[in-house]
């Protein structure tokens, strides 16, 4: 098969892929930098500087929005377009919608957070955009859909590549979700305001049935798509197992759905719910870990690589990162660990394995691999994608280490009697402890800003040079021409 | 290593490539991830038995041999099959915590203060408990070793009570709040008169002020002018039953006079107080806190400031 070359400025649509590439930096950016400042509000409250639009509150979904739909969405609408384009050896299937999808999706992010911070907002955790940006994002995500799927109907490929399916589970589910736990009603015709159609504890369980999916089939699945191109692309070497991506596919698919529930054990749920979803999150464990096999078995053989590759180094601790944070949920799924863990910063911590260890990670490795590519070109500079990495990670580690600390000793404090029987601790008093681990988990978000801002500066200066050699290139073919 | 002896090398591709070259190889699934796979499906299955897990027409599976005996909120004893709020009950009632903490709370209970105040073993389980009611429900405004904030919330660590400090005194001040007031002069008295009433005050607490000052502001604070003694009481040292303050002692709550270098400064203060009168309000917890909660928080705010 041909490797598309020069001509896959024309071949594929690339300029969408540019453009969506570009607001994920711009959104992570902005994201991360409102998460720093967030944990930095919790270690020093002063920061609130008492201004309604910026305390905690407010600013916790803009940071949540914008990392997880801001960064994460625009990277896997820029990667999706990539991998279906290139594993179709198709074109998009029209570039007006994928630039509608573009410009739906920008606006809904940037309408969401200004409106949290005016204090519009559901107050449904990850989905607290109010009725008008749910339509918008409902009318792109149709058009997404509609482009996804009809570029693969147009593939010059006789078979799927199990990137592709995973991103169309994502596709389906996400919308799914969206529409069910979207379900308001607007308290006029003319008001931003507007009050679910669901009420007590079912209202809760559509809300954690949409989150928890949201994290198995938006930050999950479809991120397992973008691991499944880049990982084999930049090794070089075939996906480990055809067989074991077929199992876990579906095995991921059809057990994600049940577990949302974990996250209400302890309340007015009912109890048969709860054990179902905590008995189906012990079952998701090794689906789960199955793209982690896949993914890291692929290298199998080729280990040096390591040692040479920076990008390979991001893909690969992005895996295990996923595939610690997969055996950590099951875990707090179970009720009794979750008794002590829920309400905690072990939950907070557990979450940002997950998303800065494996979201983040595996994106910057794949925007490593497919920025190049995009402006035939190279890498500005690898020893800055070695700088971002150990910065990432170092500030994962400080994260995720001291919200265990947070969590399961706020988590101990709460539940320990003293030699009368009374609670030894006041509520207060675990919050006084909280305020070390606070400090150290912001001094972790700035690495891992840093690190981003070094990915910024990589990414531009490449850019720069390949504007810079494409412009030597047409003056020379020019003086050539003048020649002739 | 050599490609020969990789492993996957025997194993052949699918026959695919996307992209020019990704391709997938056909290993069978690790052993041991199937394996594994199939015991969190045997544990998932065991914990169905023997807990509630599916729904089945309008009820659910209970699971088996997992009841649970606890008596009801209404008193009476019940077996249920496992679940979370039989738990929650049979936990309150026969925890090892529960049980002891319910076992002091009883004899607090039918104690009365003088029995409580003498008692070491019934002041240690007092302590305990009430540290833990005043950490949820008066440390937010007289902070956590009850010092309050000076101007806002009285100090409750020292030995001067606005509204007194009995027990009998406290009980009742939790019970129903109380609602601190001094009225605003800004409309009643000049300058002059303000830096005068401001030196006499001063002077009440042994204060070196102008002697003429402290004459003109006497003349104001114990007559119809300014009628502060209504309140203050002709000694100035206040009446409990207004909850107004003590202006011959170095304690002050509203005004930070201590804290003020200089007179000017500390009259400045005391001036401020009557310009703007005082407007404090501590709620009524006789709806949030039951009676037994109230004693013991009573019992801890007495020992608290010494006690009157």
């Amino acid at each position: 098969m041909a490797q598309a070359g020069m001509g896959s400025t024309q071949q594929y649509n690339y300029e969408i892929i540019r453009k969506f590439a570009f607001m994920a930096l711009v959104w992570g950016v902005l994201g991360m930098g409102a998460g720093v400042y967030i944990a930095s509000e919790l270690a020093w409250p002063f920061l609130n500087f008492d201004i309604p639009q910026i305390t905690f509150g407010r600013l916790r979904p803009v940071h949540t929005t914008l990392v997880i739909f801001g960064f994460g969405g625009s990277a896997l609408f820029a990667t999706s377009y990539y991998i279906v384009q290139r594993t179709c050896q198709t074109r998009l299937y029209s570039d007006w919608m994928a630039n509608f999808t573009f410009w739906g999706w920008q606006s809904a992010i940037a309408l969401g957070v200004v409106g949290y911070m005016m204090g519009y907002t559901q107050s449904r955790e990850y989905a607290e955009f109010e009725w008008p940006v749910d339509l918008i994002i409902l009318v792109t995500w149709v058009v997404y859909f509609t482009v996804y799927v009809q570029t693969l109907r147009r593939r010059s490929q006789p078979h799927i590549y199990v990137a592709n399916w995973f991103f169309i589970a994502f596709l389906l589910v996400i919308a799914l979700l969206h529409i069910f736990n979207n379900l308001a009603v607007p308290v006029g015709l003319f008001s931003i305001k507007s009050y679910s159609l669901f009420s007590g504890v079912q209202d809760a369980m559509t809300q954690w049935w949409y989150g928890h999916n949201a994290v198995g089939f938006f930050l999950t699945a479809a991120f397992l798509g973008m691991m499944y191109y880049f990982v084999p692309k930049q090794a070089g070497r075939p996906v480990y197992s055809y067989r074991l991506s077929i199992v876990h596919f579906w095995a991921l698919s059809f057990l994600y759905m049940w577990v949302g529930a974990h996250h209400l054990h302890w309340t007015a749920l009912p109890d048969w719910t709860s054990t179902l979803a905590a008995t189906f999150s012990i079952m998701l464990l090794l689906p789960s870990w199955g793209g982690m096999i896949n993914g890291i078995m692929t290298l199998s053989g080729a280990w040096d690589r390591l040692r040479t590759d920076p990008i390979m180094l991001f893909l690969i601790t992005a895996l295990s990162f996923y595939g610690m944070s997969t055996f950590e949920g099951p875990l707090m799924s179970l009720k009794s660990v979750n008794a002590l863990s829920h309400y905690t910063d072990w939950t907070v911590g557990h979450v940002h394995s997950g998303a800065l260890g494996w979201v983040a990670m595996v994106t910057f490795g794949s925007f490593y691999h497919m920025i190049p590519r995009l402006y035939d070109t190279r890498l500005y500079s690898t020893r800055l994608v070695y700088a971002h990495f150990w910065l990432a990670t170092i500030g994962i580690v400080l994260y995720i280490t001291s919200m265990w600390v947070a969590g399961i000793f706020q988590g101990l404090m709460l539940r320990s009697f003293d030699d009368y029987g009374n609670l030894a601790y006041t509520f207060v008093e675990t919050v006084a402890f909280l305020h070390s681990p606070y400090m150290v988990r912001a001094i972790g978000g700035m690495f891992f800003l840093t690190g981003i801002l070094v990915m910024c500066w990589n990414v531009y200066m490449t850019i720069r040079n390949a504007r810079a050699e494409a412009a030597a290139l047409e003056a020379k073919l020019a003086a050539k021409m003048a020649r002739i | 290593m050599s490609d020969a002896k990789k492993p996957q090398s025997a194993v052949q591709t699918t026959g695919h490539a996307w992209d020019g070259d990704i391709q997938e190889f056909n290993n069978p699934l690790p052993n041991w991830w199937l394996w594994s796979f199939y015991a969190t499906v045997v544990f998932a299955v065991v914990y169905w038995i023997f807990y509630p897990a599916w729904p089945v027409g309008g009820g659910y599976t209970t699971g088996i041999m997992n009841d649970i005996t606890f008596v009801d909120s209404d008193g009476t004893e019940k077996t249920s099959h496992w679940n979370t709020r039989a738990l929650l009950l049979k936990e309150m009632q026969e925890g090892k915590s529960a049980t002891l903490s319910r076992e002091y709370l009883e004899k607090v209970k039918d104690a009365d203060y003088q029995t409580i105040l003498g008692d070491a073993e019934m002041m240690a389980f007092t302590r305990s408990m009430a540290v833990g009611l005043f950490g949820d429900n008066c440390m937010p405004c007289h902070g956590a070793g009850g010092a309050g904030v000076i101007g806002l919330f009285p100090n409750l660590a020292d030995d001067d009570w606005l509204w007194g400090g009995t027990v009998e005194d406290i009980e009742a001040t939790i019970t129903n709040g109380r609602y601190g007031f001094m009225p605003s002069f800004r409309e009643t008295f000049d300058e002059q008169q303000l830096d005068d009433v401001a030196s006499y005050v001063l002077s009440l607490s042994g204060h070196e002020v102008d002697d003429a000052a402290a004459a003109r502001g006497k003349d104001i604070f114990q007559t119809q002018t300014g009628g502060c003694y209504y309140c203050h009481g002709t000694d100035g040292k206040g009446l409990k039953s207004q909850g107004s303050a003590n202006l011959t002692d170095q304690i002050w709550t509203i005004a930070d006079v201590p804290g003020a270098a200089t007179l000017e400064d500390k009259k400045s203060l005391v001036r401020q107080v009557v310009v703007n009168g005082v407007q404090r309000t501590m709620p009524a917890w006789k709806d949030r806190l039951d009676e037994t909660q109230i004693k013991l928080l009573t019992v801890y705010v007495h020992e608290l400031g010494g006690g009157q």
